[in-house]
């Protein structure tokens, strides 16, 4: 056997693996197009305003409705120190009172 | 074979070659396919689970409220008075106001920290579809007192099991005691895991707000082409308030997962520095067993763009398999493994975990950054330093 034919089989797999993946992508799209109906109920019928992601700080659980400073408004000088800080960039709610 | 073209079959020579060469040097060129690999799966895993959060952001947070007002105190918010209210009658094209009164409530027996909202939900857009929502029961009437609907982690963290009672402690350390009636459907677990809702008496008891007050007031309007314009009259007119509008949330989460959050640049510095130091290995020049043997096939009449095509489908084969295996695991790592890697740093410290069930965002325009970050700066790195030593006389490369 070649090993161009060794490559074309490795080729095939990974085209296999994907193509799995993509078929399961449609059906997961499918699926959480049902899922949002319902979410957007909830957001409509409670106003919210974030996801529920990370709940450690008040700024990473509802980064919407809160202002650039929130990390540091614990006390003069306060440095952020929650993890989730480092993940979330700053709110683009910048010029907001 | 007699149907491939000749040129194509020369190809197909030359690429046999490469493989060749390729697993004569497996450990090595298989470790540098493996690094890359990584990093091409981190810088993918983070793009694809961002993506998605962005997404779901986009496609369930079309119907917040259209205006939030909350009050603005020394560069706090603090609870905002019902009076509000009549101030804001003045102003024409408003058609509701609405109070609402949230906060968080700290348990410090399971150190999570829960979200408590109440309002008067049948005023609301939707409001009389919210028991679609849940899995069983009702949202609280006005007049059931010491109800509450929950997440599913708070019924979970608070080990409710079969037991519909739980209390909660006021600020003065009293307890409150609240019944379930109803609990969030894993469906919407995205957006009310954390969730405890109630009655408006019920959350002013909790946290001790007086009834003329509420934490802040949703104002919906009559014709959405006007809430900027209304936005600016009620700031004009509350000056110690923040008015933020639907664009503004809306646009939140297209902004807080990006390159420019601490964890993302160190990621993509990561790489970048990964990727530099690779390329400047390999662009430093070609070790003396490389060289002898282009070299040889010099002398044995290859010409300098075979060499280059050999040295080209290396390069080629190395980075895209690099990339696509990246890629594939990045997708299964947050399809199927709820971005494990990922998450510890995303919820940091939070009690609550809630269950990601995402769609990986997967765009020809991130995928093309990725290739460019990866693939592109290899290719040019190997095939450089390969033309310049296939350029210089045989008979001095071998010696």
């Amino acid at each position: 056997m070649r090993p161009s034919h060794i490559l074309l089989i490795i080729i095939l797999v990974l085209f296999f693996v994907d193509g799995s993946l993509f078929i399961h992508s449609q059906r997961l799209k499918e699926e959480l197009r049902s899922d949002e109906e319902i979410q957007k109920i909830a957001v409509a019928g409670l106003g919210l305003t974030d996801l529920c992601v990370a709940t450690e700080a008040r700024y990473t659980r509802h980064p919407a409705v809160s202002d650039p400073m929130a990390p540091f408004m614990d006390h003069p000088g306060a440095l952020e120190h929650f993890p989730t800080g480092s993940f979330w960039a700053v709110t683009p709610n910048r010029y907001i009172r | 074979m007699a149907i491939i073209p000749k040129g194509l079959e020369k190809q197909f020579n030359i690429l046999d070659f490469s493989l060749t060469s390729i697993w004569r040097r497996k450990l090595k060129n298989l470790g540098i396919m493996l690094v890359f690999a990584l990093v091409i799966f981190l810088l993918g895993s983070f793009q694809m689970l961002t993506g998605a959060l962005s997404n779901s952001a986009e496609a369930v947070l079309e119907n917040t409220p259209e205006i939030t007002i909350q009050k603005m105190s020394a560069g706090r918010q603090e609870a905002i008075p019902l009076a509000y209210k009549d101030k804001l009658r003045s102003i024409y094209g408003i058609r509701a106001i609405i109070p609402r009164v949230w906060g968080y409530y700290f348990d410090e027996s399971s150190l999570a920290n829960f979200t408590i909202l109440a309002l008067e939900s049948d005023s609301m857009p939707s409001g009389n579809k919210l028991n679609l929502t849940l899995s069983y029961g009702h949202f609280p009437k006005i007049t059931e007192s010491g109800t509450a609907v929950i997440g599913r982690s708070v019924h979970d963290i608070l080990g409710l099991g079969k037991r519909r009672i739980f209390s909660l402690f006021k600020p003065d350390l009293s307890l409150k005691s609240f019944e379930t009636v109803g609990l969030f459907s894993e469906q919407t677990d995205l957006l009310t895991n954390d969730l405890i809702v109630m009655n408006l008496a019920d959350a002013r008891d909790l946290f001790a707000i007086p009834e003329s007050m509420a934490t802040d007031l949703c104002i919906y309007v009559a014709n959405p082409d006007e809430i900027e314009t209304i936005a600016k009259k009620i700031a004009g007119l509350l000056p110690d308030t923040r008015v933020l509008t639907k664009s503004q949330i809306q646009k939140t989460y297209q902004v807080v997962f990006s390159w420019r959050s601490g964890f993302a640049s160190i990621c993509l510095l990561t790489a970048l520095v990964a990727f530099a130091i690779l390329a400047w290995d390999k662009a430093s020049g070609l070790s003396p067993e490389e060289r002898r043997e282009i070299g040889i096939l010099k002398i044995l009449g290859w010409e300098t763009t075979d060499i280059l095509a050999v040295r080209f489908w290396e390069s080629t084969l190395i980075s895209a398999l690099a990339f696509i295996i990246g890629c594939t695991a990045a997708y299964i790592h947050v399809a199927f493994f709820d971005a494990s890697l990922l998450k510890p740093v995303m919820v940091g410290w939070s009690v609550i975990h809630p269950p990601f069930k995402l769609l990986p965002s997967v765009t020809v325009a991130d995928l093309m950054l990725i290739f460019s970050f990866s693939v592109m700066p290899y290719l040019a790195a190997t095939v450089i330093p390969a033309w310049r030593c296939s350029t210089v006389p045989p008979d001095s490369a071998i010696r």
